[in-house]
């Protein structure tokens, strides 16, 4: 029987301290099993390690921002370690994928996310050209962008992107395809999450943090992926 | 460390990515880079508990690697590989800001902390108080030597003799360090719940490491 009232911790407490690490190493320690049945104090102790140690497992992966691959790209191409293929939104390629109507769809979504991303809430600009379309829909300069909108539109152009993506995925390698459909998972777990967090407590500035960061992220991840479908 | 099994097919096609990077096919570094980038930036995020220089270091680790990578003979997984060369990436800048300039054998030189215990009303348990937010947050808080070990043990899943021959310290301190490590989670997050610090509970009984969405 558990000892309830308040008290000071005993000798078996003692012991308990001493041989706890051992336990928790997977070392065999009967008398810690022992004691945490009869002491509540002990059993709180141990049932909170635990604990800490089961969410440690469980922790979710972040995602670093769009800089970083620009930098480490541009680096392995000032390096000379990287031979780059023509660049995505070139007039050729673009060219080339406005002849299929698949690409044609996504190029379309990313020119529109650009577009409404890089636009100011009360005055939509329209683009001069093209080239001025394709060079504001980079995935860098989309999440950059992404960054930037707020939150409810942030939602809305993602969900678009995502409908877009979805559509054409199956022009993408199965490896990449596989590589993409893992990344978004994990940015799903982590907007859900947040999401969650934020229902139960709205004034949560981390989780909304977190949030704004995800979506973000997504719509880079799904640029990206756009990006290589078009090839 | 135990790396995930990966399906054959995976292994197949990233094996495929590595001879096109070892090519210096820019596609095969982006697709290598987009698959291991969450891994690589939590560690260096998890091990400095700042931001910017966890993408610096993610940018270096991945720059090591590529510069590296025409060595890469597959004798262990190509994951494995990134992995420890990104360690020690963190850990020689932790070493360059000061922070680990001796041996954690060194450092463990604190006497053991008694078990902070709540006698009285406040004996509930952390369990289902907690969120894996807050624990971001607390482990971002504990001193360096204490994090690095519980972020190599607890979240990445190396052994205690991978961890001693990282940190050049002995086994037992690396175990004494992890202890210490979770006994000062604890007391934070406890310490962060009677002040009504935590965010809203997750529902812990659901599986949430690859959660699908």
């Amino acid at each position: 029987m558990m000892a309830q009232e308040n008290r000071q911790p005993t000798a078996e407490c003692g012991r308990f301290d001493a041989e706890l690490m051992a336990y928790l190493e997977g070392e065999s320690r009967p008398f810690v099993a022992a004691h945490v049945r009869e002491c509540v104090f002990c059993a709180v102790v141990l049932a909170d390690l635990e604990q800490v140690r089961f969410l440690a497992r469980q922790m979710p992966l972040a995602e670093p921002s769009p800089a970083v691959w620009a930098n480490v790209r541009a680096r392995l191409e000032g390096e000379g370690l990287s031979r780059p293929k023509a660049r995505n939104w070139d007039w050729l390629h673009a060219l080339r994928a406005l002849a299929n109507p698949a690409p044609a769809g996504a190029l379309a979504s990313l020119m529109a996310l650009g577009i409404l991303l890089t636009a100011a809430p009360h005055a939509l600009q329209q683009p001069e050209t093209t080239a001025s379309l394709f060079s504001s829909a980079s995935p860098a300069e989309v999440a950059a962008s992404a960054s930037q909108a707020p939150e409810s539109q942030l939602a809305h152009m993602v969900a678009d992107l995502e409908a877009t993506y979805k559509a054409n995925e199956k022009f993408l390698a199965p490896d990449l395809r596989a590589t993409y459909a893992k990344g978004l998972s994990s940015l799903d777990t982590s907007i859900q999450e947040c999401q969650d967090s934020l229902r139960k407590e709205p004034a949560n500035t981390l989780a909304h943090d977190y949030l704004v960061t995800a979506y973000t992220q997504k719509a880079e991840v799904l640029a990206t992926a756009l990006e290589f479908q078009g090839r | 460390m135990s790396p995930q099994k990966a399906p054959a097919s995976k292994v197949a096609s990233e094996t495929q990515l590595i001879t096109r990077a070892q090519q210096g096919d820019e596609e095969a570094f982006s697709a290598l880079f987009e698959s291991h980038k969450r891994r690589v930036y939590s560690l260096c995020l998890r091990m400095t508990g700042n931001t910017a220089e966890a993408e610096d270091l993610t940018q270096e680790a991945f720059l090591q690697l590529f510069r590296k990578i025409s060595t890469f003979r597959g004798e262990s997984a190509f994951s494995t590989w990134l992995h420890r060369l990104a360690v020690n990436v963190v850990l020689m800048h932790l070493r360059k800001k000061g922070l680990q300039q001796v041996s954690l054998d060194e450092l463990d030189t604190s006497q053991d902390e008694p078990v902070k215990r709540d006698y009285g009303d406040d004996d509930r348990r952390l369990v289902g108080s907690i969120d894996r937010i807050s624990l971001s947050r607390a482990i971002a808080d504990l001193p360096p030597g204490y994090r690095a070990v519980f972020v190599l043990h607890d979240i990445e899943g190396y052994e205690h003799n991978e961890i001693a021959e990282i940190m050049n310290c002995s086994v037992g301190n690396s175990k004494s360090q992890l202890h210490k490590a979770r006994m000062k989670l604890r007391e934070w997050l406890r310490e962060a719940r009677s002040r009504g610090g935590l965010g809203a509970p997750l529902q812990v009984d659901q599986p949430m490491g690859e959660r699908q969405g």
